[in-house]
């Protein structure tokens, strides 16, 4: 024993303990536990939503997501750092923004990455895509404004005929067809594959364009129905009846609560927030009140009552205790 | 300064075998919350293993395969031990102070280890290549953005949450906790505290 235990536990009565033994025993039980309830229960694993199955399945919203990215009204378009350069959209608290710092560093264009160079890949199977993707960048940008409003707006009557999304007559220019090279890049399977192409191909580990192609309607619609939204708690949920990431509840609390819930800068209030109750949580020993309340709330005597039970008379004397 | 006679006066006079594999303890331990620490280490050990296996066949196996499933699930419930043992080890402990007595770097080691532990959970979840990595990494990009974090870590960059995941978070978690058994096992367990009201 070093000379500091010796010194810190002189006068305090010993029992015989085995620390591996203790030890081996609880591994054992984890162990047991988690088998038996993986193996009764298993795990979650909800597949992924993909651009073939929007397509296939919801072929109006697939269309719909399309021509809102490329009359620039994603999610994206105007983000600000780390994926555009609209300083002014970056989340604020007191005039400071994090996100601002370090600037634009994954550049996004979501027309331009998300349509325009998918349905230019697409052009050099399908002529008709080509003629009309050529007719849309040679238009005035009011122009093209002008044809996807109106698609756009025509999609709220919009029917499913024969797989294809038919839109009453109007001046839509050449969108439907874009629309449409989209829709069966979409049903191909190659939608992800045409956002995601690089330099590095065949070699691929950053799946950000394909991941927030549907991230606004689509995967919300989906969220919303496995419980996943931010106003259902959201990532603290896992699908199905599976306990999810419990431990962030205290998180996903305050984005229920205003001002957060209803604030455009709720993610940084949020945590803001986080981070000062993890400092407190660290700093606890030193922050006056924080440190006395475990003596105040006397949680401490249950877990020691034997202890105290042999101070008031029980077998053998307690011997020094710390302040 | 001689770094090695340094590191064997450590070992030697710090962290004796006697505190390092203790064969006795003081009598005040005797509570089932003494055991919420080990629970929180053998969750780990049983998370670090199921982690090798499903390392070792790559992030696709658990999807296509009934034994990959079931260790994923292994690894799935493991964590959800992990988190609930260690929420009563850190309310049971802050319940006795037992940061007093020169034992505060053992507290702060330990929330620092909270702190990666759920960092590692964040990327374990978004690792997972399936609707709940999916819909994670477009929520929890904006609060990473948001903090000025985005710019270095890019929750839909799968190749880099997956490294960060299973090698850099847990290393980081291992030596962490590591650090913290040592100041456990150096300082030994903390007094029980005076009763208020009582002149003892």
């Amino acid at each position: 024993m070093s000379k500091r235990t010796e010194a810190y536990f002189r006068n305090v009565p010993m029992k015989p303990y085995d620390l591996l033994r203790e030890g081996l025993i609880v591994l054992l039980v984890v162990a047991a536990v988690v088998v038996v309830v993986a193996a009764i229960l298993s795990s979650p694993d909800y597949p992924t939503v993909r651009g073939e199955d929007v397509a296939n399945r919801q072929p109006i919203a697939f269309v719909e997501t399309s021509a809102n990215i490329l009359a620039g009204n994603s999610g994206i378009q105007d983000y600000g750092p780390p994926y555009t350069p609209d300083r002014d959209n970056a989340q604020s608290l007191f005039g400071i923004a994090p996100a601002n710092w370090f600037g634009v560093r994954n550049r996004i264009d979501p027309s331009q990455d998300f349509i325009i160079k998918p349905l230019t890949r697409l052009a050099v199977l399908n002529e008709d895509v080509g003629t009309a993707l050529q007719a849309y960048e040679a238009a005035t940008p009011d122009q093209q404004q002008a044809w996807l409003t109106a698609y756009i707006s025509s999609l709220d009557d919009a029917t499913v005929v024969d797989g294809e999304v038919q839109v009453a007559p109007g001046d839509y220019g050449p969108v439907p067809t874009l629309m449409s090279g989209m829709l069966a890049l979409g049903r191909s399977g190659l939608l992800e594959g045409a956002l995601e192409s690089s330099d590095r191909l065949p070699f691929n580990f950053d799946f950000t364009r394909s991941l927030l192609f549907f991230q606004d309607d689509v995967d919300a619609s989906v969220a919303e129905k496995l419980d996943l939204l931010g106003e259902q708690w959201g990532i603290s949920n896992e699908t199905g009846r599976y306990p999810g990431a419990w431990w962030l509840w205290p998180y996903t609390f305050f984005y229920q609560v205003r001002p957060m819930s209803s604030s455009d800068n709720a993610d940084l209030q949020v945590g803001a927030i986080m981070i000062g109750f993890f400092l407190v949580l660290l700093l606890a020993p030193f922050i006056p009140i924080v440190n006395r309340l475990p003596r105040w709330l006397r949680i401490y005597r249950l877990i020691w009552r034997d202890w105290y039970a042999r101070s008031d008379g029980g077998p053998g004397k307690p011997g020094g205790r710390s302040a | 300064m001689n770094l090695t006679r340094r590191a064997q006066r450590l070992l030697t006079e710090d962290l004796p075998l006697e505190d390092a594999l203790p064969t006795q303890m003081p009598v005040y331990v005797n509570s089932i919350v003494y055991l919420f620490g080990v629970t929180v280490l053998s969750a780990l050990v049983a998370l670090v293993a199921t982690g090798v296996v499903m390392c070792l066949f790559g992030p696709g196996w658990y999807h296509d395969s009934r034994v990959g499933h079931f260790v994923n699930s292994l690894h799935f419930w493991s964590v959800q031990v992990f988190f609930a043992a260690l929420l009563v080890h850190m309310v049971s402990k802050y319940m006795m102070a037992a940061w007093r007595d020169g034992r505060w770097k053992t507290w702060v080691v330990g929330v620092l280890a909270l702190g990666v532990a759920v960092v590692t959970g964040l990327t374990g979840f978004l690792a997972q290549s399936n609707w709940d990595s999916q819909w994670i990494a477009v929520q929890a990009k904006d609060a990473i953005n948001a903090l000025g974090v985005g710019a270095f870590f890019n929750t839909m960059n799968t190749g880099q949450v997956l490294t960060l995941h299973i090698v850099v978070l847990p290393l980081l978690l291992v030596l962490l906790v590591s650090v913290h058994l040592f100041f456990i096992r150096r300082e030994g367990p903390v007094k029980p505290l005076k009763r208020m009201g009582r002149n003892e």
